[in-house]
């Protein structure tokens, strides 16, 4: 571990000079990365991950300052010329953006482009630059190497784009990469795909790695050593496992405790949350830089502030993570849990009855849709989870009334709604509330707090008096933990997770009992996550509304759910009680799914099963199961032909699969998400 | 607030547009009191003198007209109607675009094919060809014309803005809450396409300069007595070398004011992009 390292990088500040102020973005950054060794960065948004990457490529902004060494096998970047860094940038180091759309040409073959970096940084003839772009394209097991140089961007699928992009590094030969998110905008499946590649790659070309991510569980996929960042400043740095089991600032601490994970359930426990949000850091603050936000001050932990090695390799600028002076808040909270045995009532007040919805015109018809049967009693959460393009946002858009079903019924406690919102009634209207994802795009910026949450009330409720519903409002306020500050400010003055919060009020101003949750934490962080996730929990415990909770990612659906929903292509794959689909899953699909989701503590291993390709393209139609394709158990001709039988597990539990029941049951291969009574708090 | 001054103080180009604005609004609401001169009193005695001479700061024209009085009064006539058109234009380019975008499909074709039609024709030729029929040309006359020569341009404008807001999820929630088709439009999405149409009032006030001058240059425009900025440039285009301030001084008159308003409306568009 002690070898040269590749990248070392010394006390390195960075600052934004803006119209009005100074502003801190890195703050006496020490890393060094070895050889083929993996380093992953974690912090939530605003804690200066990419301004790093950014100053390593000398790619910042003139209104920026830069000090310090960041010091490339030796040699000082920071005292390079912008000239003399273009010899490092790509060939030297290779970077791999977040999106990769973006980071392609789309006018310009794929081939074209690969070949591109062979011929200025090796000085390659065009057909020996073709030759070493299909051999670098099947290191990355893209399949037919050679018919997709001749392709345009556009035409492959995001996960390939993505591929092409690493192969592009990967041409420089770089002895460093630097990975900046580059699986968040990708779904699960294809994210575990690329992170298995990534960790080949790096040992076959003898490579250092730097992982930029929000989210512990992909960098520990990846990385052997991962560093903490929080405003600007690394607080702790050490090797994966010991951060996740023993974690020494009480950041780290907190953060990994805000994370849905394997073994966390709403019955057990309440995820913590971090008061306060990361702000922006002023030239003349100095100290720890998680004070404000932190459980664990004391008069002493200023002045005993800075990076120490506490165990060996395991460096922190912090130790009171685990200080017994001040009670810990995350196991206190823990008895706040939902009370075992408040079993659902079992009235049902959704029935959807072999729902479609296609879009497009004939011929080229989307299948968004293609016969979905549900029911949801009140009272209870039903999880939809799938990869994108799966349906599950088409559902809960029908449901919610923006589009109406091309053919099926829905009916909400006895009413058939399967129409748009123009013929739906009032009371319809106000039972059935959707949360959407963005809450900067579903806030009207040009309303204040009071107007957005007060309209639905004199809608919906005909709430005239403007200082009844001001009183409501205030009310509502303080259940989602805003003050009555908030009335008179606008979407934008408001944070991300303050921001969702009073969506939620939205939301519930009105007593809605049925309540469409589309991905409403996926553009969050996590410690803000956390406390959207807390509120509608407990909001839901609160008011017996039943939720259609839709998400991509299963940890949170494994957090909120009673029950779980898998979807593939329009269709249902899997469906059952968390602990049935989660706990044991039948469906290969939901195999994959759960292999592939990322694990926060690296000691978890699941099965392996790695999903290749892409969802069939949704215009054609499927004659057997839509999953053959791509499926690892495929039983035979008969899953092309045949549109595959429900296969009941229980009365609660079944799925749509040709293999027959008794394999199913018998043959396991992916262990589920943990057993809920292992309460889990690190 | 204060960042609309701090913008504005790093833009020597905004505050000299806005400084030769303020004189112009100033001088057509102020002016024509201070004046010594009427815009029809003729000084018999001193016709065609040269600037600066005879108590006439700007000379006289054949008549023994003061230039400089008749370009004062007549800023008042042509601020009021580029205002007034600018903001006709716009009030029924948003009607129009916001109608078209928001139903789309079928309306949304229709109302496209229409402007399209409209704007095939050049905005002066239009307003030409009409104001030729009609023959006397008051300013409210002048107003409507111009106004709806411009609105194709704006309905434009106002459609892609409208698209652009469309797609935000708060039009979807106000869907789902039963609001009605005027409310979403003009409630939900309006307030949130003011930049673009701020931009779009301002350039469209230079245009309206331009375009209220040229008709007077062609003589369909205000009629005489009523001093005219494009009417004196063709008035007096006989004088062109016996007493060129006759035409300089009218056609400085309407450059500098397109130059101010241009410049103005440059900055404003930047300060809306930096708002986005």
């Amino acid at each position: 571990m002690k070898s040269e390292p590749v990248l070392e990088i010394k006390e390195l500040d960075v600052a934004y000079h803006t119209l009005t102020e100074m502003v801190v973005a890195l703050k006496g950054v020490s890393l060094a990365v070895g050889k083929n060794e993996a380093l992953g960065i974690i912090g939530e948004s605003g804690c200066g991950k990419s301004t790093l990457f950014y100053a390593i490529m000398d790619y910042l902004p003139i209104s920026s300052s830069r000090s310090g060494e960041i010091l490339f096998k030796g040699e000082d970047l920071v005292a390079k010329t912008p000239k003399q860094m273009t010899a490092f940038r790509g060939s030297k180091i290779a970077m791999v953006y977040q999106n990769p759309y973006s980071s392609l040409n789309p006018s310009l073959t794929i081939g074209f482009q690969l070949e591109e970096v062979s011929i200025f940084h090796h000085g390659m003839s065009r057909s020996e630059a073709r030759m070493a772009a299909v051999e670098t394209l099947s290191d990355l097991h893209l399949g037919d190497a050679a018919g997709i140089v001749r392709r345009y961007p556009h035409q492959i699928s995001g996960g390939m784009q993505q591929r092409i992009c690493i192969a592009m590094a990967l041409l420089c030969k770089p002895d460093l990469m630097i990975l900046d998110e580059p699986t968040t905008a990708l779904d699960v499946t294809t994210e575990a795909v690329i992170l298995d590649i990534i960790g080949e790659l790096k040992d076959k070309y003898n490579m250092s790695l730097i992982y930029i991510s929000h989210d512990i569980g992909v960098v520990n996929k990846v990385s052997d050593r991962i560093a903490v960042m929080y405003r600007g400043e690394v607080v702790e740095f050490g090797n994966q496992n010991t951060i996740y089991k023993n974690p020494q600032h009480p950041y780290t601490r907190a953060l990994i405790n805000c994370m849905p994970r394997a073994g966390v359930l709403k019955e057990n426990s309440r995820l913590n949350t971090i008061p306060g949000y990361v702000s922006r850091r002023s030239a003349a603050e100095t100290g720890c830089p998680f004070v404000a936000r932190c459980e664990k001050r004391n008069a002493t932990c200023e002045e005993k502030y800075g990076m120490v090695e506490r165990q060996p390799d395991h460096f922190s600028a912090c130790d009171r993570a685990y200080a017994t002076d001040i009670p810990d808040k995350v196991l206190a909270k823990e008895k706040g849990a939902i009370p075992e045995g408040s079993e659902p009532e079992h009235k049902t007040i959704l029935k959807i009855d072999n729902l479609y919805k296609y879009y497009g015109p004939h011929g080229k018809r989307i299948r968004a849709l293609d016969g979905v049967d549900l029911t949801l009693d009140q009272n209870s959460v039903l999880g939809v989870v799938g990869e994108s393009g799966c349906g599950k946002s088409t559902m809960g858009h029908t449901v919610s009334g923006l589009m109406r079903p091309t053919r099926g019924k829905i009916i909400f406690d006895g009413t058939d709604i399967s129409v748009s919102w123009r013929k739906r009634s009032p009371e319809v209207l106000r039972d059935i509330q959707l949360i959407f994802q963005n809450p900067g795009r579903s806030l009207n910026p040009s309303f204040t707090i009071e107007n957005i949450i007060g309209r639905p009330m004199l809608k919906l409720l005909g709430i005239k008096s403007k200082q009844e519903r001001r009183k409501l409002i205030v009310d509502i306020l303080k259940k989602v933990d805003l003050g009555e500050e908030y009335l008179y400010r606008r979407p934008k003055q408001l944070s991300g997770g303050e921001m969702q919060r009073a969506a939620v009020a939205r939301a519930f101003s009105i007593a809605p009992n049925l309540l469409v949750c589309d991905e409403p934490t996926s553009a969050l962080d996590a410690s803000v996550q956390a406390s959207v996730l807390n509120l509608l929990v407990d909001l839901q415990k609160d008011s017996g509304a039943a939720y259609i909770f839709i998400s991509h990612d299963l940890n949170v659906i494994n957090y909120l759910s009673d029950y779980i929903m898998v979807m593939y292509l329009g269709r249902i794959c899997e469906y059952g009680t968390k602990t049935e689909v989660a706990g044991s899953p039948r469906h290969p699909y939901t195999e994959a799914l759960l292999s592939a989701v990322p694990d926060v503590d690296p000691s978890l291993k699941k099965g392996e099963i790695r999903l290749q390709g892409a969802p069939p393209n949704p215009t054609k139609k499927i004659k057997g199961c839509p999953f053959t394709g791509r499926c690892h158990r495929k039983v035979g001709s008969v899953c092309d032909t045949t549109p595959p039988p429900r296969v009941n597990f229980s009365d609660t539990h079944f799925a749509y699969c040709h293999i027959s029941p008794e394999i199913l049951n018998s043959e396991i291969s992916v262990k589920g998400i943990e057993d809920p009574a292992d309460e889990k708090v690190i | 607030m204060n960042t609309y001054l701090l913008q504005l103080k790093r833009s020597p180009r905004a505050i000299a547009g806005i400084a030769i604005l303020l004189i112009w609004i100033i001088a057509a609401i102020a002016g024509p009191s201070l004046l010594p001169y009427t815009y029809t009193g003729m000084d018999m005695d001193n016709q065609m003198v040269a600037p600066g001479e005879a108590g006439h700061l700007l000379g006289t024209d054949a008549l023994g007209r003061d230039v400089f009085s008749r370009i004062i009064y007549g800023s008042r006539s042509i601020l009021t109607i580029a205002l007034l058109t600018s903001l006709l234009s716009s009030i029924a380019g948003i009607i129009i675009g916001f109608t078209a975008g928001y139903f789309g499909g079928i309306v949304d074709t229709i109302f496209l094919r229409i402007m399209d039609i409209l704007m095939a024709i050049p905005p002066l030729v239009l307003a030409m060809v009409v104001l030729g029929i009609l023959g006397n040309s008051t300013i409210v006359g002048l107003t409507i014309i111009v106004s709806i020569a411009f609105t194709p341009a704006t309905a434009r404008v106002a459609r892609g803005a409208l698209l652009t807001c469309k797609s935000n999820e708060y039009v979807d929630a106000a869907r789902i809450r039963g609001e009605s088709h005027l409310y979403i439009m003009f409630v939900e999405i309006l307030p949130n396409t003011i930049g673009p149409v701020i931009v779009e009032i301002t350039a469209r006030f230079a245009y309206s300069i331009m375009m209220i001058a040229s008709l007077g240059f062609l003589g369909v425009g205000l009629q005489p007595p009523t001093p005219d900025w494009g009417m004196m440039v063709i008035e007096n285009k006989s004088l062109i070398r016996a007493a060129p301030w006759t035409v300089l001084y009218p056609s400085l008159a309407i450059a500098s004011l397109v130059i101010a308003i241009s410049l103005f409306s440059d900055f404003v568009s930047k300060v809306m992009i930096n708002e986005e």
